[in-house]
């Protein structure tokens, strides 16, 4: 068996006194995707920020290749490509600039074809000199997903990647995510679109089956 | 007004008074300490004016200072009143809440009396924010009482005008309104190089109160024209318009209560951006850390206003010099580079405003804050080198003492606009305190000083000692104060 890109043991993370997840342990291996599902408040992107370091869990351990994982790690922000739902835009770079940006940065050889492929993909070669302060809610989430397709990457991070996407919007991620788990990357998303999760997912993590943690007993009558 | 607008006033009224759970005197007594507190500090402020006017009286007796004192009257009233036409502009003039406009504006309710309340109110408000800069440059002017009362009546008078052209100019899409700010900058700029060079006009200084009485008729009459106009105008303006306003300005006054210049800021950036809309593609160059350099020197070229700003900025510490104020040029120097040189930082701004975006770049994240402070430091250096002239005509020594001490300004001025840039929101999560404003964290007051306190950190030392050693000092202090903004998680 091949051993996991992603390993999360014993993950809990707390706000105060309020738990939001107990106990999770969870293995992303190269070329499989897994899929998080649960209801909203369920921990799904408390877990996505644990895993690419942007919280720090209470307890328990995420490792990328045998290494715990620590966001200010150079090889962590290399391999992990994430999409996250406060993904913000420098105001004053045109859409095709920020991924020209990001690709160069990442040292991409030939960064220029790159980019203009992944723009093409996602369609955003009309926008490509736009501001993303005028760019649409969906436009917007093709660029933060453009993103991480204009950089090198092993473990993809996707919070809930379908998100103010069209039709065609979902078909091109739902194809694009299994050219990466063809190409050897490892994929974590999570997700409320049951046909995303079973044509993309290898495995789904259900979080509500985990159950709901026991809120914690109060001291007052 | 139309029947409409008047009984859908007296509903709103009736709703409100039915919501009502204090009276007006109770509100009254309730804010008292408020008012209060507003004479005492407005009654210090004009004690402070006075006090100003009598002792700039008697240093200023040359010939030269007389002139050049009565100049910067009115170029500071000619400042308001272009300020007052900036954030007209800024803001509509005329503008309504998101709610105003999705709930009233989209119905066929008569938009000229729904309109016609806030166009005067808007207009009594430009003429007091036109008025007060009026009076206090005046004042320190060494205008005669009737002068100063006049200036300050042609000043109020001009702003109604302006405004009032602002609102015809919204309905009308018209672009000239624009340009007429600009022109009111570039004659304001024109008047401090004057004051700088020396070259002020000697009658400059003696506003003769006729004169000033019969300007102001004639504005009034101009100002009283247009108002009738802007108001037949109303119905004309686009919703989109008027809702644009009301959408910034919830944005600005949310900032401002909770103490975040920065967030002002971001409001401000967000909006300038999005009403340019698109830029001209200009691809990458290096790869790693110098991409992010390359992107810098973009950015520079495509931020021409805040260039233009800092450029024209410059005849400050000269007008400051010019009118011997030895020592605190240095303050002058620091204040205004920081200032207009905080607009250079945005990238930086982002950076530290979006903690998802930093872990997007595969470098350290202290490669990628200097990568982005960089080019805009170096801007502000150079800026402060620019200042050395002014510097060494107000203080005095050898030119290498100034030339390292403006240097040195320049160094503080950059660690000051790197400060406030990455200065992270209040924190709730800290104890609070009780206020007159609710509970608050005990950082939100500190945050108002920010990035103002590394510029004293830095300018203290040039104060003490404008020479080699206080530069050295200085650009020390600064650089510490760098390397741990950069390096800090």
């Amino acid at each position: 068996m091949t051993a996991p890109l992603l390993r999360v043991r014993g993950l809990t993370k707390k706000y105060g006194e309020v738990t939001v997840l107990e106990g999770v342990d969870l293995d992303v291996a190269p070329g499989r995707a897994l899929a998080l599902r649960g209801r909203n408040g369920a921990g799904k992107s408390t877990l996505l920020r644990c895993v690419t370091g942007a919280d720090e869990p209470t307890s328990g351990t995420v490792e990328l290749d045998g290494s715990p994982v620590d966001e200010r790690s150079v090889r962590v922000r290399r391999d992990v490509a994430a999409v996250t739902d406060d993904l913000d835009f420098f105001p004053d770079l045109s859409v095709v600039e920020h991924l020209d940006l990001l690709a160069r940065a990442h040292r991409v050889d030939d960064a220029e074809a790159l980019v203009d492929e992944v723009l093409e993909e996602v369609r955003l070669v009309a926008q490509a000199a736009q501001l993303p302060g005028t760019l649409s809610s969906g436009q917007r989430r093709r660029l933060a997903l453009a993103s991480a397709f204009v950089r090198p990457r092993r473990l993809l991070v996707l919070d809930e990647p379908e998100a103010r996407l069209d039709r065609p919007g979902l078909a091109w991620l739902v194809e694009r995510l299994r050219r990466e788990k063809v190409d050897g990357l490892g994929i974590l998303l999570a997700s409320h679109d049951p046909d995303l999760v079973a044509a993309v997912a290898d495995d789904v993590l259900d979080l509500d089956a985990l159950g709901t943690p026991e809120p914690p007993v109060s001291s007052e009558p | 007004m139309s029947a409409e607008v008047r009984e859908l006033r007296r509903q709103v009224r009736t709703w409100r008074r039915g919501r009502t759970d204090t009276s007006l005197l109770e509100a009254f007594q309730d804010a008292y300490v408020a008012i209060f507190s507003a004479l005492v500090v407005g009654a210090m402020a004009i004690n402070v004016l006075l006090n100003l006017r009598v002792v700039t009286s008697g240093a200023c007796t040359s010939e030269a200072c007389v002139d050049a004192r009565g100049a910067l009257g009115w170029l500071l009233a000619l400042a308001g009143v272009t300020a007052v036409l900036g954030v007209a502009r800024l803001l509509g003039p005329m503008l309504a809440s998101p709610a105003v406009g999705s709930w009233l504006l989209a119905t066929p309710l008569d938009r000229t009396a729904l309109l016609r309340g806030r166009l005067l109110g808007t207009l009594a408000v430009a003429a007091v924010a036109g008025a007060v800069p009026a009076a206090v440059g005046g004042l320190l002017g060494g205008f005669a009482a009737s002068a100063v009362a006049w200036s300050a009546v042609l000043a109020a008078l001009l702003c109604v005008l302006l405004v009032a052209l602002a609102a015809r100019a919204q309905a009308a899409s018209d672009r000239g309104i624009r340009a007429l700010g600009r022109m009111l900058a570039a004659v304001l700029w024109a008047g401090l190089v004057l004051v700088a060079a020396g070259l002020v006009p000697g009658a400059s200084g003696s506003p003769a109160t006729p004169v000033l009485a019969g300007a102001a008729v004639l504005v009034g009459a101009g100002a009283a024209a247009y108002v009738v106009r802007a108001g037949r105008a109303l119905a004309g303006i686009r919703r989109q318009r008027l809702t644009d306003g009301g959408a910034l300005l919830p944005g600005l006054s949310g900032a401002l209560s909770s103490l975040d210049l920065t967030l002002l800021f971001d409001v401000l950036l967000a909006r300038h951006w999005r009403a340019r809309s698109t830029v001209r593609i200009v691809r990458g160059r290096a790869v790693g850390g110098g991409a992010l350099v390359w992107r810098e020197v973009v950015r520079l070229r495509r931020n021409g206003a805040v260039l233009t700003a800092l450029a024209a900025g410059l005849v400050l510490p000269y007008v400051a010099a010019t009118l011997g104020l030895g020592h605190l040029v240095l303050v002058v120097v620091t204040l205004t580079g920081f200032v207009g040189g905080v607009g250079l930082f945005t990238a930086l701004r982002v950076l530290s405003r979006t903690m998802s975006l930093l872990r997007c770049f595969p470098q350290p994240a202290w490669v990628v804050r200097v990568a982005c402070l960089g080019v805009p430091g170096l801007v502000l250096v150079l800026w402060g080198l620019a200042t050395a002239p002014a510097v060494h005509h107000a203080v005095g020594g050898p030119w290498p003492d100034s030339l390292l001490t403006a240097l040195a300004a320049g160094v503080t001025v950059a660690a000051a606009a790197v400060r406030w840039t990455t200065s992270r929101p209040p924190d709730y999560r800290l104890p609070l305190i009780a206020s007159p404003m609710g509970a608050v964290p005990t950082s939100l007051y500190g945050s108002v000083l920010r990035g103002f306190d590394v510029l004293l950190l830095g300018t203290i030392p040039l104060l003490a000692a404008p020479t080699a050693v206080g530069a050295a000092w200085s650009v020390a202090l600064s650089a510490a104060v760098l390397a741990f903004l950069v390096s800090r998680r």
